[in-house]
């Protein structure tokens, strides 16, 4: 053998050595076969991948929560010089002056739709989920979707065998009514009848019903009819709420610690530190946040003004409700409070040891009711909120979702709609809380009272649009989109449009 | 015999181009040598033929068969390539002549070398004797500005930062653009360097690659720019390919060593001009501020606190030696480069050793190169992702100058303190690599030669990340718990690669054949920790902790896992397996924690890229070239029905000066026509075709130190048309020279189309994940421009020269082709979160402004105007320089030498983030620190500052980049030395703009998951590291 043929050899043995046929191993994430296409994803993991997301969802201070309560009468978030510009996306919201390419409407179109998938992904059969699991996701597929029902008045819809290159269906309303509505009768039976315990952090039967109550409730603007067979279910799903053991109870800012209560039927484990900080100063500060607040959100007067007690002050014996909460002063502030108030913080805010805080330029820091606009504040404009104390931690992984109160007040709504009175639930629940007794229950008593009890829990704008008054006249919102019907939806973002030739433009966007 | 008839099948059609002359005969031998003496390894050929020789080690050849007409042809490296006639002589002595110019007319392309006049692509080649000088971090910086059509910009001014390389443009709407990078034939992977990721105030982009390389050891670089040349890398090739060619033996004949030291001192060649303490008080007081509550005492000057004056030494000694049948270099190196901000620098270690050996009569030749380089990386605490706290910079130019200078000071309302993120945080990294590549060449005939490549690339990379306990106001959950992060990676590549040349000569023409494969495969694998709540905070225990805890654990777990952690609010230690099947397991409680919650998270991939290859150059007359190239690429990470790509090329030139119609005055005169197609696969990413699913990971600990246990999620849809981005390219040439080259002029125009742009783009939801990775249809992207390059030796006598090249480059940047509008070029700081202040949108170019219309501020609300209204719109700018140009200039004088190297860029426009985050009056009323112009700009101090082009820039620029003044020593014939050389240089000496920043040549680079649509930030200025100005001292010597 000559020299050429061992280099033949050579060379022709390297080349049957290093063919490959160019394709991935599974040596970390678990790979499916392209010939198969979905092939079930592991049910217990990635339903815990759901919950995390939603959970996460819940905790950010944009987005989702942005959607629901920035966009109303009872929270702004203020331009303060260079603080909170963020590029206009706040005032935008709060102005209703929103475009389709909002990015927080994006961002939640995203998310909400991702859960819907990734949810059912866990359903489908070849993922084997047992019966619970299954439950669980299509309990957590029913809050997403009902939610995306809720902004934008259609469903996409994927099955979990489609590619990139399948358009997603569009659920009109009330086809995605239906879907929801057949998601959580279907879980029902398979979800566990958890009550009050640390345990609710989890899909449970008495959070379906309270979404199935939600759902019934706002009938209306999702399927377009609404009769007293819906209202009767709200109060039948209510009524099951509390035959696991859920009620009312005393004790306002209690609830919103980790400790377990009566009436939390669904928490997230998600940090509440956005609820905290966003509103507080940055010279209000804890010592596991030494860094003090971002300065972000407040209230609007009217919205404080619709509470008991002295329109200017809100210390202790200023015949306020305990809703409204306090703010401690020179004679009160100290470790248990470490200065900082609870419920609505106005007028001179103090530090642990009593003395008086200061703004960043020196002057006194007196939150004022009244507002400039949504540009041009200083530090101190705007009445802050604040519902979870940081004397329980400043980043607990513990934020409420679902809450008896909620599920009472709809019953009791339910019931008025029925035709009947709801004075006297309403009444309990506001003895519960040290306000006055009402003498009659209007819808706009109603409205109003919901606003009082939900504050900063996300549904303020499902409930202004179920009475009708999210288009009405507030501060700051502009006056051409006072009376504008259309902003009663939110704009499909404009990048989902150009994702999905089955969607359409909402009218008016 | 099988193995034998595959081969004649193999060789056949080449075997059937041979031909066959029989000449008469008669031996020739002789001597070959130099000005000192005999000259080894000489080729000595007879022309026409493949009759040749080289000469041994006493500079002897001898030729049999020659033809007594014939004419011999003696050639070498750095020497003038000479002809004599045969004229009936048996011994021919010679001596060569050195040829100053030689070196440059060597060009290293794609498998293979060829010269600048036998090129019909557009190669550039810069050796070291044209390199730049001074301390040079990374291998680009050598020839930045000496290349028309090369754009190299580094990202800072820290040490061994990323650096932008942009070959004829930007290609590309996603991937870094950067060129694919040839180490002495093995071509790197484009994801070598880690981010450091887990800072607690964001996190940095990726590293220079390329800093394991000693820019000492370094011959030359290879440019490749069109497609005719690049194509034979095939779906790497479209931005470009740069080959770097380590030094060899081959000049230090009989040995000998040189030893090169460079002692440098380094500062900030700019600063902000901010108000000093009684300044910012005088201000305060004007404008009504309480004075009480904004004076804390001190007159700190916060940009002195930040930055410093720096020295760095670099060291280098080498050996090489020619002993005829081979040489060998060897090259040991240490380097250590402080930058001019505190808590930065990179320390380099290298060893190198390239040696070639020639056996069986010259026939086959070993070769190998093998280099380690140890990098040890000291990060300053800053991050082009910097919320409203700013990082270490954004923080000295903001900080109230009445603080003092203490980490522990707690009056900053809520604000950082340069101080503390000092004192208080580290970032590091330690990076060892090896490149080795070992080759064997074979000529199986004087016609056909094969050879085999062997490379291995191994990278190990460990980041750290640590902010201690003690931090104010750093972040959120770091103050009383201290929070930490490791990145470890090992990334390997192996490369395999066999080629046959085949070369022949004839009557009229050549032809030179070469066919080749080549596999390359890509291993990943490594883990990412975090850690929260640590009993100690010495930084560099904080991370000694981390890691031992997660080795703790892994040791305690049985079976193979994606995640593991443990926080306080889970019972145990939880690991994620994926397999044999997916489970959340709890393995109870485990012992040797030393933080108070853990998270670890493992990766582990590779990648594999397959090609075949062919190249054929044909010469007929030594007037018209041909060349085409084919290369077949199939890569594991493209879809199943696109696993190969085609891409082809072809390219002509015409040597008009050969022509009898041209004067002997011309010496140069080429007309070159080229077209090709070649691909993009970068930041395509491990198995983005299909569905994959695994443990979601990231920021899982939060501020509280809790963690919610990741579940599993679809990474990727199946998308099995998934390919890489295709780039098709025209170009013309012409190459020009008079006067034996003492005038030259290379002007070339060129058009690249790219399309299937590779984009992250959002999913039709509902889906498994907000983004898609897909091929745009219907997407486009075209880089026009023209290349000018000049070259004149003004002065050229014995005792005196004179020279200088210019070269210049027009590019012109456009997205012809897209649908939809994607928001692009993050703005961070305060109050400015999803803030952005590019887009892309057809018709544009690429990185285009996408600003308000800033009409100043009213005269009495003292708000900023918009006349056009709140919104954002295209400006008509865009962050892409029209024009590039550099010009070197060098003058020498007995032995004195004085050169200077200038560079500018032009019609870009800069986006002054800096001060859009921090030099406003509202940042003034908040307690921070501002230029004395901010608060007479009459803006309200409740004014915003939203993106507009207040902050927008024009960064037209010429910088004095290198001046270096050295000097020979004249030696004695039997010194110590053969040669010294004392060199002193500037680096950065000064800057011509209107850029109100520290420095027009500025691009940040946030973290990956940052960035808006995964679109890279190009043209935006958010406290960039400034590049120094920089005064260094170097030794050479020979011996």
């Amino acid at each position: 053998m000559n020299t050429r043929s061992l280099l033949a050899m050579a060379l022709v043995s390297l080349l049957a050595i290093s063919c490959t046929d160019l394709e991935i191993e599974a040596t970390d994430s678990v790979l499916t076969d392209e010939s198969v296409g979905f092939d079930g994803v592991n049910a217990e993991a990635a339903l815990n991948n759901v919950y995390n997301d939603v959970y996460g969802q819940l905790g950010d201070q944009a987005n989702f929560f942005a959607l629901n309560e920035v966009s109303t009468d009872e929270t702004l978030v203020p331009t303060r010089g260079t603080d909170w510009g963020d590029n206009g996306i706040w005032r935008t919201l709060h102005a209703h002056t929103w475009s389709p390419t909002h990015q927080y409407i994006l961002n939640t179109w995203n998310n909400l739709n991702q859960n819907v998938f990734r949810a059912s992904e866990v359903i489908d059969s070849r993922s084997s989920p047992t019966p619970q699991q299954a439950a669980e996701a299509k309990f957590l597929r029913a809050f997403s979707m009902y939610f995306v029902m809720d902004f934008w008045g259609v469903a996409p819809f994927r099955n979990v065998d489609d590619g990139p290159e399948v358009n997603p269906t569009v659920l009109t309303s009330a086809e995605a009514y239906d879907f929801i509505l057949n998601d959580l009768t279907t879980a029902l039976p398979d979800l566990p009848a958890t009550g009050p315990s640390a345990e609710t952090n989890r899909a449970s039967r008495a959070a379906a019903n309270f979404m199935l109550a939600k759902l019934h409730l706002n009938a209306e603007r999702h399927k377009g009819s609404i009769d007293n067979t819906d209202y009767q279910a709200v109060i039948d799903a209510v009524d099951a709420i509390a035959a696991d053991g859920f009620a009312l109870q005393a004790g306002y800012f209690d609830l919103f610690k980790q400790d377990v209560d009566n009436e939390t039927i669904w928490w997230a484990v998600t940090s509440v530190g956005n609820r905290i900080w966003n509103g507080m100063h940055y010279n209000i500060n804890a010592p596991d946040n030494a860094g003090g607040g971002w300065n972000g959100f407040t209230t609007l007067a009217e919205f404080y003004d619709s509470f008991e007690g002295d329109p200017n002050s809100n210390y202790v014996g200023d015949g306020q409700e305990e809703r409204r909460g306090w703010v401690p002063d020179a004679s009160n502030a100290d470790d248990t409070n470490l200065g900082i108030g609870y419920g609505f913080l106005i007028n001179q805010q103090y530090n642990e040891d009593g003395t008086k805080l200061k703004d960043r330029p020196g002057n006194d820091l007196v939150f004022t009711k009244e507002l400039p606009g949504l540009q041009g504040n200083g530090e101190a404009t705007g009445v802050r909120m604040i519902k979870y104390h940081p004397v329980n931690g400043s980043f607990t992984s513990h934020e409420i979702v679902f809450r008896y109160a909620d599920a009472h007040l709809m019953k009791a709504e339910a019931m008025m709609r029925m035709g009947g009175d709801a004075t006297a639930m309403v009444n309990e629940l506001r003895a519960l809380r040290g306000a006055s007794p009402l003498g009659s229950v209007s819808e706009a008593d109603m409205l109003a009272e919901r606003g009082r009890e939900l504050w900063y829990e996300f549904w303020r704008r499902n409930d202004m649009l179920r009475f009708g008054q999210f288009t009405r006249d507030w501060e700051f919102k502009d006056p051409a989109s006072v009376g504008a019907s259309f902003r009663n939806l939110y704009p499909i973002p404009i990048n989902a449009l150009l994702s999905n030739p089955n969607l359409v433009q909402n009218e008016g966007y | 015999m099988k193995n034998k008839l595959l081969m004649r099948l193999f060789l056949l059609p080449m075997f059937a181009l041979l031909g066959s002359t029989v000449y008469a005969q008669i031996s020739v031998s002789g001597t070959v040598s130099d000005a000192t003496g005999p000259l080894p390894g000489v080729n000595v050929l007879v022309k026409g033929t493949s009759n040749g020789a080289q000469t041994d080690f006493d500079g002897n050849y001898s030729l049999s068969d020659v033809d007594p007409n014939a004419t011999i042809v003696f050639s070498y490296v750095g020497f003038v390539t000479s002809e004599v006639s045969v004229n009936g002589q048996t011994t021919i002595n010679f001596v060569m002549q050195e040829d100053t110019e030689a070196l440059e007319e060597v060009v290293i392309i794609g498998y293979g070398s060829t010269t600048v006049k036998d090129a019909t692509g557009a190669v550039t080649a810069v050796t070291s004797d044209d390199f730049n000088q001074g301390v040079i971090a990374s291998p680009e910086q050598l020839i930045q500005g000496k290349t028309a059509g090369v754009q190299i910009s580094q990202d800072s001014g820290e040490p061994g930062s990323a650096v932008a390389f942009r070959i004829r443009g930007s290609n590309s709407i996603r991937s870094n653009n950067n060129p694919l990078f040839v180490v002495d034939g093995v071509p790197l992977a484009n994801d070598t360097s880690l981010e450091l990721s887990g800072t607690t105030f964001g996190s940095a982009g990726a590293r220079n690659p390329l800093n394991f390389l000693n820019p000492n050891d370094i011959e030359s670089i290879s440019i490749l720019k069109d497609a005719s040349a690049t194509a034979i890398y095939g779906s790497r090739g479209a931005n470009g390919v740069v080959i770097i060619t380590t030094k060899s033996g081959r000049s230090g004949r009989g040995g000998s060593f040189e030893l090169s030291s460079t002692f440098s001192v380094a500062e900030a060649a700019n600063e902000y001009d901010l108000l000093d303490a009684p300044s910012y008080l005088a201000a305060s007081t004007a404008n009504g501020f309480d004075i009480a509550e904004r004076n804390f005492g001190a007159n700190t000057d916060w940009q002195d606190v930040a930055f410093r004056r720096a020295t760095s030494t670099t060291n280098n000694l080498s050996y090489t030696n020619n002993y005829g049948d081979g040489n060998i270099r060897a090259s040991f190196s240490y380097g250590k480069n402080f930058g001019i901000v505190e808590n930065s620098s990179l320390e380099r270690v290298t060893g190198r050793l390239n040696a070639q050996h020639r056996f069986l009569e010259d026939k086959l030749k070993l070769g190998l190169q093998a280099s380690y380089g140890r990098t040890n990386d000291e990060f300053a605490p800053l991050s082009g992702s910097a919320g409203f706290r700013g990082d270490l910079l954004g923080s000295a130019y903001s900080a109230n100058p009445t603080w003092p200078n203490d980490p522990d000071f707690t009056g900053t309302g809520g604000l950082t303190s340069p101080a503390a993120l000092l004192a208080y945080t580290e970032n590091l990294g330690n990076t060892d690599r090896i490149l080795v590549n070992f080759s064997a060449e074979y000529d199986v005939t004087s016609e056909l030669s094969a050879k085999v490549n062997l490379g291995y690339d191994y990278t190990d990379t460990f980041l750290s990340s640590a902010t201690s306990a003690k931090a104010l106001n750093v972040d959120q959950g770091a103050f009383g718990n201290g929070v930490a992060g490791v990145s470890q990676r090992e990334a390997t590549n192996t490369l395999l690669e066999a080629t046959l040349n085949y070369k022949k000569e004839f009557e009229n023409s050549s032809l030179d054949v070469l066919a080749g494969y080549s596999y390359q495969k890509f291993d990943r694998n490594g883990r990412n920790l975090s850690g929260f709540g640590f009993f100690t905070t010495q930084l560099g225990d904080m991370i000694d902790d981390l890691v031992s805890s997660a080795d703790a654990v892994e040791s305690q777990i049985t079976g193979s896992y994606q995640q593991y952690g443990y926080a306080p609010n889970i019972n145990g230690t939880f690991v994620n397996r994926l397999f044999p099947e997916i489970l959340q397991d709890n393995i109870g409680n485990t012992t040797g924690s030393r933080v108070r919650s853990l998270f670890g998270d493992t990766f582990d991939s590779f990648d594999e890229l397959q090609s075949y290859f062919a190249r054929v150059n044909y010469t007929l007359a030594d007037k018209y070239l041909f060349t085409a190239t084919m290369r077949a690429d199939g890569s594991s990470t493209f879809g199943d029905d696109n696993k190969y790509g085609y891409f082809p090329s072809a390219a002509v030139a015409w040597k008009i000066n050969e022509e009898d119609f041209i004067g002997d005055n011309v010496s140069t005169l080429k007309l070159r026509l080229n077209w090709g197609i070649t691909g993009n696969q970068d930041g395509l990413g491990y198995g983005n075709f299909l569905q994959r699913e695994r443990f979601g990971g990231g920021d899982v600990i939060n501020d509280g130190g809790d963690i919610n246990i990741p579940g599993t999620s679809s990474q990727s849809f199946a998308n099995p048309d998934l390919k890489w981005e295709e780039t098709m390219q025209f170009g013309a040439g012409i190459d020009f020279g008079v006067n034996n080259d003492r005038f030259t002029a290379t002007v070339d125009v060129y058009r690249k189309s790219t399309t299937d742009l590779l984009l992250r783009t959002i999913s039709a939801q509902p889906a498994a994940q907000p983004f898609v990775f897909l091929n745009l249809p219907d997407s486009e992207v075209i880089n026009q421009g023209i290349e000018i390059a000049l070259g004149y030796d003004i002065v050229d006598q014995e005792d005196f020269s004179w020279n200088a090249n210019f070269q210049l480059t027009y590019n012109e940047n456009e997205i012809t082709s897209l649908q939809g509008q994607f928001p692009a070029g993050t703005i961070r700081g305060q109050g400015l979160s999803l803030a952005f202040a590019q887009q892309l949108q057809e018709g544009q170019p690429l990185f285009s402004y996408f600003l308000r219309e800033f009409g100043g501020f009213d005269a009495t609300t003292g708000q900023p105007l918009y006349p056009e209204g709140d919104v954002q719109k295209f400006v008509g700018k865009s962050a892409l320089p029209d024009i590039t140009a550099g010009l070197s200039t060098t003058v020498a004088y007995k032995n004195w030498t004085l050169s200077a190297f200038f560079n500018g860029q032009f019609g870009h426009y800069i986006y002054n983030n800096t001060a859009n985050a921090f030099f406003t009056a509202g940042a003034f009323r908040g307690g921070r620190n501002v230029l004395p112009s901010t608060l007479t700009a009459g803006e309200s101090f409740d004014a915003a500052a939203d993106v507009s082009t207040r902050f927008l820039e024009a960064g037209d620029f010429v910088r004095l980049q290198n001046a270096t003044l050295s000097y020979n020593v004249p030696m004695e014939e039997d010194g110590l030395f053969d040669a010294l050389q004392l060199s002193l240089i500037g680096q950065n000496l000064f800057v011509i703009t209107d850029y109100s920043g520290l420095d027009p040549e500025v691009s940040v680079s946030p973290g990956g998951g940052d960035l808006l649509n995964g679109f890279p930030v190009y043209g935006i200025d958010y406290t960039a590291f400034p590049r120094p100005r920089t005064i260094s001292f170097g030794i050479n010597a020979k011996f």
